[in-house]
């Protein structure tokens, strides 16, 4: 075998509500290598967290179902392992990071109980060498051991972000999965975070899904690049050949949507429109309604994913030959 | 905290003093003479009107209300017009058995309470979910006297088993307990049922999980600790009410608690022991209302850090 450590097969989740199902995730394939860092890119809605849950298989059920795929983590497809198998995955192999660091941690525990609490459940130790490693753990995240006995609400945002990395990074997991974790925070401190956990990461030779819409983040932090949209991955490449030659359409717009330095901007919007309802996709091609290229084609052929370079993917009638792509710029 | 709890027992001052003031009113307007109930239906005017005299009845409503609240201040609140007793002795003579009940309906409460509140909403939209919510419903929604009547129909008069009044025996309490602690177990499981279910839709209850704690972990320890903050609200104002006497159930089971004494003391017009029997529920619901809050400082130190 390869070092491939996870590959995700056609990975479809759905949300029954009784406003209708919410097709949050569509046939997503993925792979990632021991190390590596995938940057999963899209905007608010397109699935990203449903996938990141989904693979720790955390979806709130109801209304959360995994409906069908595989998802492989060396060999073994976590969707057929019993909850006690999967339990002991979780915090150990595969940790995440949540998205909100405000309100990720328990109120009414210490840091340092929480971080320890990890540590206890995985790692043959009592109490106390479990309260020590806690303490190692936040100075390892840049917060004083001496504040182990402080509750949440005595941190700051950032901090609060340190030791959720702490806790998640107790166990040196094999595969770290970071929801947005600087959305939240300030933009000083984004930058520290991020250094932090790139720093720890290498530390710990883990693998990192890191889920961002900030192309930014991603050109500074991933060795490849998934761009999500309505529940489907419509390009996949290394970092390298996506910013040199973006191909999909959407992907385009990403770019173009990329601020000048001076300016910030909170959200993505890089082109016309909204992302499509979800209880209710447009047939054919997820995009179309919002592509500068379509054709009627677009809105009939459900587009396949084809090879465009090395490890360089993208699902797109125009790259299939079905559609002309008129004016779209591809050198 | 230490200035804290001071500053809430300063506080108890003026909320007596409210509290006095309305009752001493409302005892005021009422009709009827008390120097005529302690003299009895053969009394002449004149002798009324001396005895009204001598109780300072005769002053203005502001001066009597003065006279009571300097009196009060050096512990005396007056002698039952029947008994002859200072009031405060006739009260305290029947919080014991007052006591005794809420500790029991709250006992009672608390233990099917919590746990119903846990299992429903761990199992939301399950049948022992909706099994257990018709029984809250019904359960708040019984009229105590009704319940306790009924319950000595069953157990007392057709069965035989237990006493249906009196106080001698831990026998005589079951009745009465159940009847008293059944509208608080109804509310306790509802309180946390809506609130685990708050709770465990938070993210660091999603956290928890991703941590790889065991699912009963994740309840009985993440969730619970947090679900219980406003649990533990409900369960205080619910024993300090039933501290106060519960009039209702004490009156259908003769139970000689605080609430049958206030009772019996309105029908006989004896006003003092009833002024007595309120000042009493009144500071005793403020002291457990501070009792549970500072409860609550231990459970969450979000409270907690406020305090210093
Ligand atoms: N618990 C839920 N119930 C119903 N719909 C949900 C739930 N969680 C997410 N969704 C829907 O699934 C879609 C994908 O959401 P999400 O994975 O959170 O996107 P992202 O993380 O990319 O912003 C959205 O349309 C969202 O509204
Ligand atoms: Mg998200």
């Amino acid at each position: 075998m390869s070092n491939e450590f996870l590959s995700i097969e056609d990975l479809h989740i759905h949300y029954i509500t009784q406003e209708g199902t919410v097709k949050a995730v569509n046939g997503i394939d993925l792979k990632l290598n021991k190390g590596e860092t995938l940057g999963l890119v899209g905007e608010t809605g397109a699935g990203k967290t449903t996938t990141a849950l989904g693979i720790l298989r955390l979806i709130p059920n109801p209304p959360g179902k995994i409906m069908d795929g595989k998802i492989i983590l060396e060999g073994r497809n976590l969707l057929e392992l019993s909850e006690e198998e999967m339990r002991k995955i979780r915090g150990k192999k595969v940790s995440m990071i949540f998205q909100d660091p405000m309100t990720s941690l328990n109120p009414v525990m210490t840091v340092g109980e929480q971080i320890a609490e990890v540590i206890e459940i995985h790692e043959d130790v009592n109490k106390e060498e479990a309260k020590e490693k806690a303490k190692e753990m936040l100075e390892l995240v840049g917060i004083s051991g001496g504040r182990a006995g402080d509750y949440p609400h005595q941190f700051s945002g950032g901090m609060k972000q340190r030791v959720v990395i702490a806790i998640a990074l107790a166990c040196s997991p094999e595969l770290l999965i970071a929801d947005e974790p600087t959305t939240a925070l300030d933009v000083t401190i984004q930058a520290q975070v991020l250094d932090l956990m790139q720093g720890l990461k290498k530390e710990f030779n883990t693998a990192m899904i890191l889920i961002t819409h900030d192309l930014g983040v991603v050109a500074e932090a991933c060795d490849k690049v998934a761009i999500i949209y309505a529940g489907e991955i419509v390009e996949y490449a290394d970092i390298e050949s996506l910013f040199a030659s973006p191909k999909h359409p959407y992907t385009q717009g990403l770019f173009a949507s990329i601020p000048s330095l001076d300016e910030d901007v909170e959200r993505l919007n890089p082109i016309k429109g909204l992302m499509p309802e979800p209880t209710d996709l447009p047939s054919g091609c997820r995009f179309h309604p919002r592509c500068p290229y379509a054709e009627a084609k677009c809105s009939e052929m459900d587009p396949k994913s084809v090879e465009v370079g090395a490890e360089h993917r993208v699902k797109c009638l125009i790259y299939s030959g079905e559609v002309s792509g008129k004016g779209i710029e591809n050198e | 905290m230490h200035k804290y709890v001071l500053k809430r027992l300063l506080l108890l001052i003026p909320v007596m003093l409210g509290v006095t003031f309305i009752v001493f009113g409302i005892m005021h307007l009422t009709p009827g003479s008390p120097a005529r109930l302690k003299l009895g239906e053969k009394a002449t005017p004149e002798q009324i009107a001396a005895l009204e005299h001598e109780m300072g009845l005769d002053k203005p409503f502001i001066i009597q209300y003065g006279n009571f609240v300097k009196n009060g201040l050096k512990g005396d609140f007056g002698r039952s017009y029947l008994s002859n007793k200072p009031v405060f002795e006739e009260v305290l003579d029947r919080f014991p058995a007052t006591l005794k009940l809420a500790v029991a309906a709250m006992t009672i409460a608390v233990v099917i309470g919590i746990p119903a509140g846990i299992i429903s909403a761990t199992k939301q939209y399950t049948l022992v979910d909706s099994v257990t919510m018709v029984l809250a419903l019904i359960g708040v929604s019984m009229p105590v006297f009704w319940l306790g009547l009924m319950l000595i129909l069953i157990f007392s008069v057709n069965l035989g088993w237990l006493p249906s009044s009196g106080a001698s025996t831990w026998m005589h309490l079951i009745l009465p307990s159940i009847t008293l602690g059944l509208s608080s177990t109804a509310i306790i499981t509802r309180m946390t049922r809506s609130s685990m279910l708050e709770v465990i839709r938070q993210d660091y209850i999603r956290t928890a999980r991703a941590k790889g704690v065991p699912e009963r972990k994740v309840i009985n320890k993440h969730a619970l600790r947090n679900a219980l903050i406003p649990v533990v609200t409900v369960i205080g104002l619910q024993f300090g009410s039933l501290l106060g006497g519960a009039v209702l159930t004490e009156s259908v089971f003769s139970w000689p608690g605080v609430g049958k004494l206030m009772i019996d003391s309105i029908k006989k017009q004896d006003i003092p022991v009833v002024m007595a029997s309120i000042i009493f529920i009144a500071i005793t619901f403020s002291i457990v209302n501070l009792a549970v809050d500072i409860l609550y400082a231990f459970i969450d130190p979000r409270i907690k850090s406020q305090y210093q």
